[in-house]
């Protein structure tokens, strides 16, 4: 017994201690293997999945190491027979290889003949490989390089892919670190740097950050190492714009080399960027716009938000394994569960910082979630009790007695920018009739949209109300205030998604506030309850409390 | 020479006839009569293989030796001869380790008798023909191939002119065994011209004609002997002489190891080994708790043909996170250690007796209430001791069924013995020496290679069991394993030395001691947080797990374990009798962080609900829109025997019938209307009670006091039936005495038998009458008057006239037969 920050359970998940003296060195030794599942503000939950330690396996940690790290810091004995399945996972990653041949272009070689033709022999990869070439080598057709590794993964023989990157067509970019246009001089934070620095080391991969974090700028600082013309795919036109703003004011790309591809626009330069929604726009039955990918030998590929990447992104992905591809986002999780593609065909985790971390270091305003519960009025239990299940949670999100509660809620923070963001449109409408503010809906054109937010950093327009547009990627950095009264049932990316509205750092370094409203004693209460787990796995402690606090005269408070 | 044997027996001074009996107590069940009992016994076959199940390899080679330099005449051997043969080889063992050797022998009496005149105990060359692998001399098979080998020019000629394929067959036998069985066809003579050429190929896997065998035996090298199985075309014996000239590179003994194999493997940490195998231990202890629980809540039904369905097994495997071999042995290992045991469904009973569960017993209580250690080390020396060969579990039977858990086909008298052999090996070794699964199997043929041999899959199958249980980390026998095995084998001989138990210690043994100080401890507290997980950062005691599996939901277990409230277990934790107030006491007294306000209002929230919707169970209810008429019920002390109780204030209820309801209500001078489920009212008239219809008598024909009337016809039969038990009386009257049961027995019975035989068959020939006395199935003895039909097949066929009737006697049972005069 070492007494140390770690303990191993036996479902493979590691609670890391935090208030432990070691914890610091420890999450240092198992985060290249294990993945960060959950950091509330006691015990955090790592995970031992395959794809972690064939992670660490492709950074080049070997089993023994692995083995070492989860004895030293383990507190208790780790049972033999977990230690035997760590060292037997890891040592089925790079057993196969994806190689370039420079006779027979690209190979897929084992290390193990056995693996080889234990893997030729099934019916998954049947149509990928080609020839023989000797017993090790079997040829792979370039186009089914993602494919096989896709496959290959599913095997569990996940493959090493050591066939390189092609360079693409050079285009000149530099970081403007001086400040640009009488800007003022700024610096890439440190993990920043780190990030670009993993994603390079590794040619291709997905960086971890939260919102707020600066996402975009590792994407500049990504594309000022390739100096290469590049695609960038974003998840709307709105975030598409930020990025342009954002990479003219940071690099020295000028506005005539970056182009938009959108619905509205169709422009093809050095620096593309493309919303996911114009590339899976199909007109009968085919996609329209993948010539977008063939238009430029693109050196590299960024993909914003990967945890909402389409799946028809995916199977293009799956041709252009040869460029570099650097996946952006603030989670990993995917509410379908794919992050297996997301491992095969945009590559491994390079860099992962948990949001608590980055928040103590001060890039993240702190945010307070408050959870207020408002009972519903004795004739909206009726009719939500006698409603059908389909409407039940239309009904208890959209109740009129959350509006008073809102305007309460607003009222508390009269000098802080607020959002108040809902799924339903009428309720919406309703909200901006009762607060008196604009609203920003789907509907809502780019333009008008622009004029809202300018108005709205500039501090023209205190409160506004925006729909479900406002989930992705808008910035909006002086929001100090956010309010959801409506959601999509439980999604907790949703959930992150939101509150990064009010993470952005603020001038001040004052503190962020997040509000539910939620109906008590309803569906609402429940999916709330599912999303608000997110965060608090995210170690945001969550208040709940009841709507009369909030609409009841403020009590005597003591210094 | 058993004389012999018995002198020698008879001339020992009783120490050393105690230490023969010690090292081969299979002498003494049961206790011989007297020392010439005791020698034929100690030369008994069964007795003298058991001696040699127990030697090593070494041992048994220098046997063989003695064997093959014994005097033909006397059957007598010499220490000097032994050793001189054994080391005579290329890499000669020690004299000394042949020396020891032969004592060992000697110690066993296997041989027995002064140094040069060395003696075999009988018995050996049955149990194994071939000494040391080598044939039969020449001699004694074929006078031709003795000439061979009498003239060693030819014979080495003879060999070098052996093709390949042939010499690659005379290798193989000269290892020995030296018989090998011939395949069909193999000495035919080849077709014509093909002469003693042998066929191009050097596989041996060509046409049978010319095949390597046959030029052995045209050579003379191999000779033909009978034998073989079905199919072959015989066996074929290399003879003496031949084996050894090719044993030249080895040694007539073949290949001599006095010392058992070495280990090469690099030995680990000690305490990497008692880490990893104590992480196992509490998994397993853990596992085996959560299969138990699992089959409390879901009992699985004991098989027809015993053992749990493959499919119980499946999901207890699916439910606890196991795969199933691992779940297999935890089952039987819990039930070796009387964990969980058979109940039978009440009320079950069928054709094939009633139907089984198996269940969790009142030991498990008793054993979950044990520290870790103490829970694990029972399991483990249950698992030493079960008579259970897991590993069958999930293969097939011989008759293609499969073996299920539990069941009697994975009973293996022998499993026990190979536990210990397995362990016993890495015990003998260095602290943390992980030989790997083959150097251990080849130290276990060594050691005693009768008795491992075939048991190879057993032995693997024990290195992965004690894996699995943690006896080993890394491959290495642990700390604390090690004290279990020296315990659990001192206890036996404990129990020998002292049948009451006097000198028991009672409390945990020294490996529960040992296990303990590496197991962590038990912890009382938790720590919660904001997303309602409750972390235990270790163990928790039993008071602190009862608490948590009531309030939360279990997240995660392993070292540490992770339960999760929520509104759902916070509901469960208030209908179990918690107040919200004992909630909150309970987290702020057990938890080390602060209690998360989100927890506090998930408990506030759920017990200002509780208890919201009612259930209750009613006899039948009473409701009236006049409120005031309700209110004077309740008051009205005439109905005070429905109990009324009300609900609402226009619902009572009583927890008697409607019919009594309405009966008492009626009585008091209500007017109360029933009504269904549905609310409309049920009309009730007066109902007459009655009896259930019966027959009138006037449909009955006959007087049950008239004497019935009897027809004609009837009578007849029964006066024909009358007369025919007359006949029968009066001819078993003239039955001879010879047939008849009062025939005194004795002495002429056998010649009766005989003679009755006889005239049986004349009787057949003439178609003449015969009586018959014969014992029937009861042992009584009976005649009968018949004529024989035929004979045949140890039975008689014969006609009664009488009844007219066939009748068929076994002619066993025949005592007498006379002729009708």
């Amino acid at each position: 017994m070492t007494g140390g920050p770690l303990i191993v359970q036996s479902d493979k998940t590691l609670l890391l201690e935090i208030d432990h003296p070691d914890a610091q060195a420890c999450r240092m030794a198992i985060a290249p293997f294990a993945e960060l599942e959950r950091s509330p503000e006691h015990v955090h939950t790592y995970r031992l999945t395959p794809l972690g330690l064939w992670n660490a396996r492709a950074a080049g940690h070997d089993a023994e190491g692995v083995v070492d790290a989860l004895i030293k810091y383990s507190r208790y004995p780790v049972p033999h027979a977990l230690l035997v399945d760590v060292a037997e996972t890891m040592d089925r990653y790079g057993r196969l290889q994806l190689a370039n041949d420079p006779a027979n272009g690209l190979v897929l070689r084992a290390l193990d003949r056995v693996v080889l033709v234990e893997v030729a022999k099934s019916k998954k990869l049947a149509g990928m490989l080609g020839a023989k070439l000797d017993d090790d080598t079997i040829a792979v057709h370039p186009s089914e390089r993602g494919r096989l590794k896709q496959a290959l993964l599913k095997l569990g023989w996940p493959a090493e892919d050591l066939a390189g990157y092609v360079d693409g067509e050079a285009h000149p970019i530099e970081l403007a670190q001086a400040g640009r246009d009488g800007g003022k001089p700024w610096t890439l934070r440190s993990y920043q740097r780190e990030a670009v620095e993993a994603f390079w080391a590794g040619g291709s991969g997905v960086v971890v950050l939260p919102c707020g974090a600066g996402k975009t700028l590792v994407g500049a600082a990504a594309m000022a190492e390739a100096k290469a013309t590049t695609l960038i795919l974003v998840t709307n036109t709105v975030a598409g714009r930020q990025w342009k703003r954002e990479l003219i004011a940071r690099t020295s790309l000028t506005e005539e080399e970056i182009g938009e591809y959108s619905g509205e626009r169709k422009e093809i330069r050095p620096v593309t960027i493309a919303t996911y929604q114009v590339l899976t726009s199909r007109r009968g039955g085919a996609f329209t716009h993948l010539d977008l990918f063939g238009a430029r030998d693109w050196g590299l590929v960024v993909y914003d938000e990967v945890h909402l990447l389409p799946a028809p992104i995916f199977r293009f992905t799956a041709d252009l394994q040869a460029r570099r591809r650097l996946g952006l986002t603030a989670t990993l999780v995917r509410e379908d569960g794919r992050e297996g593609d997301v491992f095969s065909l945009i590559g491994p985790k390079r860099y992962d910082a948990p949001w608590k971390d980055i928040e103590s270091q001060g890039w993240i305003a702190p945010a307070q979630c408050t959870e207020v519960r408002v009972t519903l009025t004795d004739a909206e239990r009726m009719s939500y009790a006698t409603a059908e299940a389909e409407e039940r949670y239309r009904m208890a999100a959209t109740a009129r007695t959350k509006l008073p509660v809102i305007r309460a809620l607003v009222d508390r923070h009269p000098n802080e920018q607020t959002l108040v963001i809902g799924a339903y449109i009428d309720q919406l409408h309703q909200l901006g009739e009762y607060l008196n503010a604009p609203i920003v809906q789907g509907s809502t054109t780019n333009k008008e949209r622009e004029r809202l937010f300018d108005a709205f950093r500039s501090g023209e327009i205190r409160t506004l109300v925006i729909s479900k547009v406002g989930n992705f990627s808008i910035d909006l950095p002086e929001a100090a205030v956010a309010i959801q009264v409506s959601g999509t049932f439980g999604s907790r990316q949703e959930e992150a998604q939101r509150l990064g509205r009010v993470l952005r750092p603020k001038a001040d370094g004052r503190q962020a506030h997040f509000y539910t409203v939620v109906s008590r004693d309803t569906i609402d209460t429940e999916y709330a309850a599912h999303r608000q787990r997110f965060l608090a796995e995210q170690g945001y402690a969550y208040t709940i409390v009841d709507a009369d606090d909030v609409l009841g005269p403020t009590l005597p408070s003591f210094d | 020479m058993s004389t012999s044997l018995a002198d020698q027996l008879r001339s020992l001074p009783d120490e050393s006839l105690a230490a023969l009996l010690q090292l081969r107590p299979d002498l003494v069940v049961p206790v011989p009569t007297d020392v010439a009992a005791l020698a034929i016994r100690a030369q008994s076959r069964v007795s003298v293989s058991r001696a040699l199940d127990g030697l090593d390899q070494f041992t048994l080679q220098i046997m063989d030796a003695a064997r093959l330099t014994r005097d033909p005449a006397d059957g007598t051997t010499s220490v000097d001869g032994v050793l001189a043969l054994a080391t005579a080889g290329p890499h000669p063992p020690a004299p000394t380790s042949v020396r020891a050797a032969v004592d060992r022998l000697r110690a066993r009496f296997l041989l027995y008798g002064p140094d040069h005149r060395l003696q075999l105990v009988g018995g050996v060359d049955e149990i194994s023909p071939y000494p040391a692998g080598l044939g039969r001399p020449a001699a004694e098979l074929d006078p031709r191939t003795a000439a061979l080998c009498a003239d060693p020019a030819k014979l080495r000629r003879t060999l070098l002119a052996a093709p390949p394929s042939a010499r690659a067959i005379l290798d193989r036998l000269a290892a020995g065994p030296p018989v090998g069985s011939v395949p069909p066809g193999a000495l035919r003579a080849p077709a014509t011209g093909a002469d003693d050429e042998l066929p191009p190929d050097e596989t041996n896997g060509g046409a049978p004609t010319g095949s390597p065998v046959r030029w052995l035996v045209d050579h003379r090298l191999l000779v033909r002997v009978a034998g073989g199985k079905g199919g072959s075309s015989g066996m074929v014996e290399l003879p003496r002489e031949i084996g050894l000239l090719l044993r030249r590179d080895t040694g007539p003994l073949g290949p001599l190891s006095a010392s058992p194999p070495a280990v090469t493997s690099t030995p680990r940490e000690p305490k990497a080994v008692d880490s990893a195998g104590a992480g196992q231990t509490m998994e397993v202890v853990r596992h085996t708790e959560a299969l138990l629980e699992q089959l409390a809540a879901e009992p699985a039904p004991v098989l027809r043909s015993g053992g749990l369905g493959v499919r119980d097994l499946r999901r207890l495997a699916r439910f606890t996170g196991l795969d199933e071999p691992t779940a297999a042995l935890l089952l039987e290992v819990a039930y070796a250690a009387g964990l969980t045991g058979e109940v039978e469904l009440p009320g079950s009973t069928g054709r094939y007796g009633a139907d089984q569960q198996v269940l969790p017993t009142g030991g498990y209580e008793l054993w979950r209430a044990g520290s870790l250690a103490q829970r694990w080390e029972q399991l483990a020396r249950a698992w030493l001791t079960m008579t259970r060969q897991v590993g069958l579990v999930g293969q097939r039977d011989d008759r293609d069924r499969p073996i299920t858990v539990l069941s009697a086909e994975a009973e293996r008298a022998g499993a026990p013995a190979a536990r210990r052999a397995v362990l016993a090996v890495l015990a003998e070794l260095e602290p943390a020496a992980a030989p790997t699964a083959e150097e251990v199997l080849a130290l276990l043929d060594w050691q005693a290679p009768r008795r491992s041999r075939g048991r190879e899959t057993a032995h693997r199958e024990v290195l992965a069991e004690a894996a699995t249980l943690g006896v080993t980390g890394l491959g290495a026998l642990t700390s604390y394993g090690r004290l279990l095995l020296v315990e659990a084998t001192t206890t036996e001989d404990r129990d020998n030395d002292d049948p009451l138990g006097v000198r028991a210690d009672g409390a945990g043994g020294t490996a529960v001691r040992a296990l303990d100080a590496l197991l962590p401890a038990p912890v009382d507290h938790f720590l919660l947080q904001a997303d309602l997980t409750v972390v235990v950062p270790g163990p928790p005691e039993p008071a602190l797990a009862a608490e948590l599996d009531v309030v939360a939901e279990p997240e995660s277990a392993g070292g540490a374990s992770v339960y999760r409230v929520t509104a759902l277990s916070v509901r469960r934790a208030l209908d179990a009798g918690y107040s919200a107030d004992d909630l909150h006491g309970l987290f702020r007294r057990r938890s080390r962080t602060p209690v998360p306000q989100g927890l506090t209002y998930v408990i506030d929230d759920v017990a200002r609900k509780h208890g919201g919707l009612r259930v209750g169970s009613a006899g039948a209810y009473l409701r009236s829109d006049d409120e005031a008429l309700l209110a004077e019920l309740l008051a009205d002390r005439r109905v005070e025997e429905l109990a009324l109780r009300r609900l609402a204030p226009t619902v009572l209820v009583t927890p008697y019938q409607t019919g009594r309801l309405l009966a008492v209500l009626r009585e008091a001078g209500y007017v109360p209307v029933a009504e269904d489920a549905t609310g409309t009212a049920v009309l009730t008239r007066a109902k007459v009670r009655r009896a259930p219809a019966r027959v009138s008598a006037a449909t009955r024909t006959i007087d049950p006091l008239t004497a019935p009337r009897l027809p004609l016809p009837r009578l007849l039969g029964v006066v024909e039936q009358i007369r025919r038990g007359d006949a029968a009386a009066r001819a078993a009257r003239r039955a001879p005495a010879a047939v008849r049961g009062a025939a005194p027995a004795g002495p002429v019975a056998v010649p009766s038998h005989s003679d009755a035989l006889a005239v049986l068959q004349q009787a057949v020939r003439d178609k003449a009458l015969v009586w018959v006395g014969y014992v029937d199935a009861h042992g009584a003895t009976a005649s009968r008057l018949v004529r024989p039909v035929s004979l045949g097949a140890g039975y008689l066929r014969a006609e009664d006239e009488r009844t007219e009737m066939l009748h068929t006697f076994a002619l066993h049972r025949i005592t007498a037969a006379v002729l009708e005069k």
